[in-house]
Formats: structure tokens, sequence, C-alpha cells
């Protein structure tokens, strides 16, 4: 491709991202465009990026729940948050984030299970995730009483800043964990 | 060590509460078990139980709602004490399994999503120090929303229902044709009025409906919209209007 036909497209892929309000795939931006390539918009990405660390712009383009999003750098975090002081919404309590956690890794999981690991009641944490679209409803179990099961969404990677569900930290493994307890003998394990 | 003393709370000069906030039953344990440097294989049931009693006694007494979870891990923590206790049946079972194990697995299981849920709270802090570019005039319409409504009941929407059959036009109709709605037709009914408009308001919708069995049909449309997750049923105030709207898939 020649480059000054590059040089356009690279514009057109930083306009599309610019005006979007959610993270937009590589994909989408292909089939608004048209006579692009994936690997040409992530290269339109990439040095949209360089261009923007050089000339010193507030904001970048990040990864994000398998898109790409505009966001300014952290060093304007300070400010940023004053402009936006009634918009910004509280963060996630500990039951929320663990409530998350258990049904990032389960999914699609019932209530019970997710209450069988952190033994309490789970009702009013899978509410709030619910309104805050950070869960929703997959499906009914085919068990008994067909329980309604829960999976992450799209604007649970966005929350988190995470690309791709299997880029999130695995939970270590039991024996692992028994591992951190020293002063005892591997083989007491069960 | 006592508990209290564990968690500085002194009592005679006054309480300075300062609970950690525990999770749950489990989460409490966990706590327990780091803080007197427990070896988790080897659980000493008889104090943990007894160290558990007492944070349970401190939350009653610093007027803590004790959650019925914490008191069922407490006669759980009993059970395995007294299993325990009784001399097993050595001849017969000599594998029989540690009383104890299932719980330590539980304490173990919690422990790997704790874990995961402070990785992710680095995260969130992480992340929300990058604001990406969003539409503000549609967030302002959206949080004033959010704001005034609140769930409808269940009771709310049968209440509505009431007043609604309660005020139909007394005048009687007498029409001889096809049968009236069906259920599925009445859903179809509600789902292009949907499309059309963002919110229905369910008296309105209600009152220009004729006939009885109209109207309960169209009610049990809209249960059965709910069911499915495709509507969302909203009251501003009791005893107030009461919103229907089309469910984001």
């Amino acid at each position: 491709m020649e480059k000054t036909n590059f040089e356009f497209l690279k514009q057109i892929v930083e306009a599309l991202i610019f005006a979007s309000d959610v993270p937009l795939s590589a994909e989408q931006i292909k089939r608004y465009i048209g006579e692009i390539t994936v690997s040409e918009v992530k290269k339109a990405v990439e040095t949209l990026n360089i261009e923007y660390s050089q000339t010193n712009r507030a904001f970048h383009i990040i990864r994000v729940a398998g898109g790409f999003q505009m966001v300014t750098r952290e060093t304007y975090a300070q400010w940023i948050k004053k402009l936006f002081q009634k918009r910004i919404k509280s963060k996630l309590s500990p039951a929320a984030l663990e409530t998350l956690s258990v049904i990032a890794f389960k999914q699609p999981v019932p209530k019970s299970t997710i209450e069988a690991v952190r033994g309490v009641n789970c009702d009013g944490v899978v509410r709030t995730l619910l309104e805050r679209k950070l869960i929703t409803i997959s499906g009914r179990s085919k068990g008994p009483g067909r329980a309604l099961l829960y999976r992450t969404t799209k604007e649970f990677l966005r929350y988190f800043g995470i690309n791709d569900i299997f880029d999130l930290p695995k939970p270590r493994e039991i024996e692992e964990l028994l591992k951190d307890e020293k002063n005892l003998p591997k083989d007491a394990v069960e | 060590m006592t508990v209290a003393e564990n968690l500085n709370l002194g009592k005679k000069e006054g309480y300075q509460v300062k609970l950690p906030n525990f999770e749950g039953p489990l989460d409490l344990l966990l706590y327990l078990i780091k803080k007197e440097e427990i070896d988790i294989y080897d659980i000493p049931i008889a104090i943990i139980t007894r160290q558990y009693l007492e944070y349970i006694e401190l939350m009653r007494e610093l007027d803590l709602e004790v959650a019925g979870e914490f008191i069922l891990m407490a006669a759980t923590l009993i059970r395995i004490k007294v299993k325990m206790l009784l001399p097993g049946n050595t001849e017969e079972e000599e594998i029989e399994e540690d009383p104890r194990a299932e719980l330590v697995r539980q304490i173990l299981e919690y422990k790997r999503f704790k874990e995961v849920a402070e990785s992710l709270t680095d995260r969130e802090t992480e992340q929300r120090r990058l604001f990406p570019r969003s539409y503000f005039e549609w967030e302002k319409k959206y949080e004033k929303k959010e704001v005034v409504l609140k769930d409808a009941t269940m009771f709310d929407l049968l209440t509505a229902f009431k007043y609604a059959l309660d005020h139909i036009p007394k005048t009687t109709v007498h029409k001889i044709g096809p049968t009236g709605p069906t259920i599925e037709n009445q859903i179809q009914f509600l789902l292009k009025l949907l499309e059309k408009k963002d919110h229905i308001c369910f008296r309105e919708l209600i009152s220009e409906l004729k006939e009885r069995i109209t109207i309960v049909v169209t009610f049990v449309a809209i249960l059965e919209l709910i069911r499915t997750h495709r509507i969302l049923v909203q009251q501003v105030s009791i005893f107030g209007e009461i919103w229907i709207s089309r469910k984001a898939a």
C-alpha cells in the first residue's frame, strides 16, 4: 500500500476510535472502512500511539474488551476526576469483587455456586452487578429448579481494563495455597 | 489473646469501633487462622470455635446485625468439635475422613477467589484513572432515570392490575366475532409498542383496553415478558406509575 493512502486510512481509524464511546474491535473498523485489513488497522493504531507519545498528547489508544479505545493518560486523572465528580460511579465493594471473581472463573454459574464459595447470601450483590451491567443472565441450568446462570459481560472487561477474559490472573490452585503454609510437611495434604 | 484484644476493642475506654469488615464466616475464619498463625491442616477446632464465637458476641454487642450465615458456621464448628471428641469407630472404619476436611476445603476455595478479588481491586483502581471518551448527553438522561426509578415488585404490579380492573368503564360491549387476543398476540403487541416508545405507562396501556379478557391476557403477557427478561418494569414511587421498558438483550 502506498504511504499516502495508509496515512489517510490511519486518520479514518483515528476518527472512528475518537468518535466511539465503546471499544471498537479491529474487525469492526475493517467493516466500516472496507478497504483495510485487520493487521493494517492494528498497524494504524500502533502508529497513532507512537505519534501521540512523540507529540506528548494527553491521551492514547488502549486495547480493552477486545477492542480499541481512546483514553486519557493516568497523569491527568486528578483533574478529570474533578470534572466528572458527579458522574463517577462508586468503586465496587469487596463483596461485589469476590462475586465477580467467582463468576469470571466458573461461568456460566448459578447463584448457589457463588454462595457456596463465598459462604454468604449473594442476592443483593448479584442484583448490583446486574444493574451495573458487569454480569448478565446467560440462561438457565438444566438441573432441578432450572436456576438462572450468570456470566460476565463486555462491560466487565472494559471496567477492569482487560482485553480478553483469559488475560485475567487465574486463581491459584489449592495445592499452591497450601505451600504458603511453610511450617508443614507436604504429605499432610488431604 | 481474645478476639476483642486482637481487634483493639478496648471495652473499658469506650468503643473504638474498628471492626475489620468480614465478607462472611469464611472470611472471618481465614482472618482468625492467619492472625493466630494456625496450621490449616490441623486447625485447633476448640480454639478457633471459641474465637469465632467471641467475634459473633462482639458483633452483637456492637449492635451489628449478625447474618444467619455466621450463626450457621458457628453450628458447623461446634458440630466438628463434637465429632472430634467422639471416639471414632476405629475397628470398622479406619480411614474415616477428618471432620475438618470439608471445612478446610471450603476455606481454601474461598481464599482462591478472595485473592482474585484482590487483584481485580488493583485493576479497578488502575482503570479508574483512565477516562475513555463518552457521550455526556446520553449519560445525563440515563443518570436522572437511575435515581428516581425503583424496581417495581410483583405486589405493585398486582395493585396496579387490580386498580385497572376496578376502573374499566361499566359499559357492556356485546361483540360477536373471533375469540379474544391470545397471550402470544399481546406479547407481539407489547413488543411492537416498545419499538415505537421507550416507555409505556402501565395505567395508560390498560385504560386503552376495553375488555376484561384483553386486560387479563395483556397482564399475563407482561408477566411472561418479565419472566423471559425481555422487558423491565419500574416504578417511580410507591403507588406511583409503573413504567414498562424494553430490556437490552
